[in-house]
């Protein structure tokens, strides 16, 4: 229980803040703080626990944006049915990104995601009939829970609370779950893990696409909230390091990093960081406190 | 070397600043500071490596990746503060003039970038070929115990070869900065066709690469005139993961090189 207090503090600090934080700019961080810390636990899921380091995560947070976004403008639905298309879109582009997994290796893959989010940035700034083009698409206000439009930022809190929550418990059942430790196997020896009977390849794909659909999810919150979906930061190379820097900031693999993006450092400091961190203390955070 | 440095595209984008300062404020031509270029960037490479590269070239690949890509930010957004992140040109006197070869009607810069750039690819093929560091660098690269045991000293060799790769980037950037605009992310654009080129290549296979970089830029050229320029980038990258998808090794690597994770 104690590994896991931390984390309810944080969680129950996050939802009870709203209530007693009146300052609407507070209360806006606290929202993106919540969309950036499970989308970064989102990458966690295939970069920390499956060890498949991706650069390309933005592709699956750019789907979902999209897919919310689309959901409105083009057929008048509600955008919850942009997270639930967004999410099966993106758990499909994670399957044949877990499919190259299965096929290549260290910076052979890396390479790779970022070549699958670059052919969805130019998709989408291309295809201006369907997505508008590069100017990206104003998401519609239209008031009420049914269709996210939603001026009170006290409900968006507790909206990205819950996925914030959901992710956590992923990462939470990934560190406990035989499966979890099934995938930490392949992680570490990836050859030792197949001779041992773990189905190592059904693995990779499942957590990818899995890591995938919570992207898009958090995708599609971040457009609604945001209101504006423009192809060239959605599906940037500098976004999917994002993701990658919170979740290695705050530790690959466990599931407490969820929060570290907190550190508002400046990028260079970023850059610097991450030089020194993976250098020095390549468990993250996190680890490096646990070692102490 | 084994090692895939995703900063290389900030190097270009450093020896373009390069160029591009050297015009504005010493009114150089680009093709002069190549001179000064060369060796400039040698001694950054060779820093580079002794600061950053030397403690984690034999750790893992996740380690190697993240901190190319951490060296990667630090430049961008050093270029973004020093410099700004607006579109810079360099406007030489003979901007727009052309050269005409047998009916072809070619850029002068593009040209003399196209010229120079067969000269140093052919002369580098030489210097691994032929010349004995040459042979060195491939014999670190093929095993790097053996080449130890023979009393190579491998160390040497890796910042030799991180430095030559750091020089060639930059005198890329360099000749490229009279044709395309300069700014702080300029790298990728670049650096993403440089990295399919050499997969598709196969790693550490120059003349694959070489091939491989003629095929891009046939698929580009003959994407643009039949469906359209707007999706040119699209088609060499979907052809990239096709590749990657069929033959991971590349077209001319040796199979299963790809799964070692070289």
């Amino acid at each position: 229980m104690r590994t896991y207090g931390g984390a309810l503090a944080f969680f129950a600090a996050a939802g009870l803040a709203p209530l007693l934080v009146g300052d609407a700019f507070l209360r806006d961080s606290l929202v993106l703080i919540l969309i950036w810390g499970s989308a970064a636990g989102a990458w966690n899921i295939a970069g920390g626990y499956a060890g498949q380091i991706s650069l390309g995560h933005s592709a699956f947070f750019g789907l979902g944006a999209y897919a919310a976004a689309l959901c409105g403008v083009r057929w008048n639905i509600s955008p919850w049915w942009g997270l639930l298309i967004g999410g099966a879109l993106a758990s499909a582009a994670g399957m044949v990104i877990g499919f190259l997994s299965n096929r290549l290796r260290g910076p052979y893959f890396v390479i790779a995601t970022i070549a699958v989010s670059q052919v969805l940035l130019l998709g989408a700034s291309r295809w201006r009939g369907f997505t508008a083009g590069s100017e990206g698409i104003p998401v519609p206000f239209r008031p009420g829970f049914w269709s996210l439009g939603i001026a009170d930022k006290r409900i968006w809190v507790w909206i990205v609370l819950a996925l914030a929550l959901v992710v956590y418990l992923a990462q939470v059942y990934l560190e406990r779950s035989r499966r979890g430790l099934q995938l930490a196997a392949v992680r570490e020896d990836e050859d030792a893990a197949l001779s041992l009977g773990v189905a190592a390849r059904r693995l990779k794909v499942v957590a990818i696409a899995v890591s995938a659909a919570f992207s898009a999810v958090c995708g599609a919150l971040w457009a609604q909230y945001v209101g504006f979906v423009d192809p060239l930061y959605v599906f940037s190379v500098d976004l999917s390091l994002r993701f990658a820097l919170a979740a290695i900031i705050g530790g690959l693999g466990t599931a407490l990093g969820l929060g570290s993006h907190l550190i508002g450092l400046y990028l260079i400091l970023y850059g610097i960081a991450l030089i020194v961190m993976v250098r020095y203390a390549p468990q993250g955070l996190v680890g490096w406190l646990r070692g102490r | 070397m084994r090692v895939v440095n995703f900063a290389h595209g900030e190097f270009l984008m450093l020896g373009m600043y390069a160029a591009f300062w050297a015009f504005t404020l010493l009114h150089a031509d680009p093709y002069l500071t190549l001179v000064v270029a060369l060796p400039l960037f040698f001694a950054v490479g060779w820093g580079s490596y002794a600061l950053i590269m030397r403690p984690i070239v034999h750790t893992s690949h996740n380690v190697q990746v993240f901190t190319t890509v951490g060296l990667s930010i630090v430049l961008q957004n050093l270029a973004l503060v020093l410099w700004s992140g607006d579109a810079r040109f360099v406007r030489t006197s003979y901007y727009g003039s052309v050269i005409s070869i047998g009916g072809a009607v070619l850029n002068l810069a593009q040209a003399v970038a196209f010229a120079l750039a067969v000269a140093a690819t052919a002369a580098l093929f030489a210097f691994m070929r032929w010349s004995y560091t040459g042979k060195l660098m491939r014999a670190t690269a093929q095993d790097r115990s053996a080449a130890a045991l023979m009393g190579i000293d491998t160390g040497r060799i890796y910042a030799l070869t991180w430095a030559v790769g750091i020089t060639c980037a930059a005198a890329a950037g360099v000749l490229l900065a009279p044709i395309y605009a300069v700014y702080p992310t300029v790298g990728l654009q670049f650096v993403l066709i440089a990295y399919i080129a050499v997969v598709l290549g196969g790693l550490g296979d120059m003349a694959g690469a070489l091939i491989a970089a003629l095929i891009v830029a046939a698929v580009e050229v003959i994407g643009s005139y039949t469906v359209g320029t707007a999706w040119k980038e699209l088609l060499y990258l979907l052809l990239f993961i096709a590749i990657l998808v069929v033959r991971p090794a590349g077209l001319f690597g040796e199979r299963g090189s790809e799964t070692l994770g070289v």
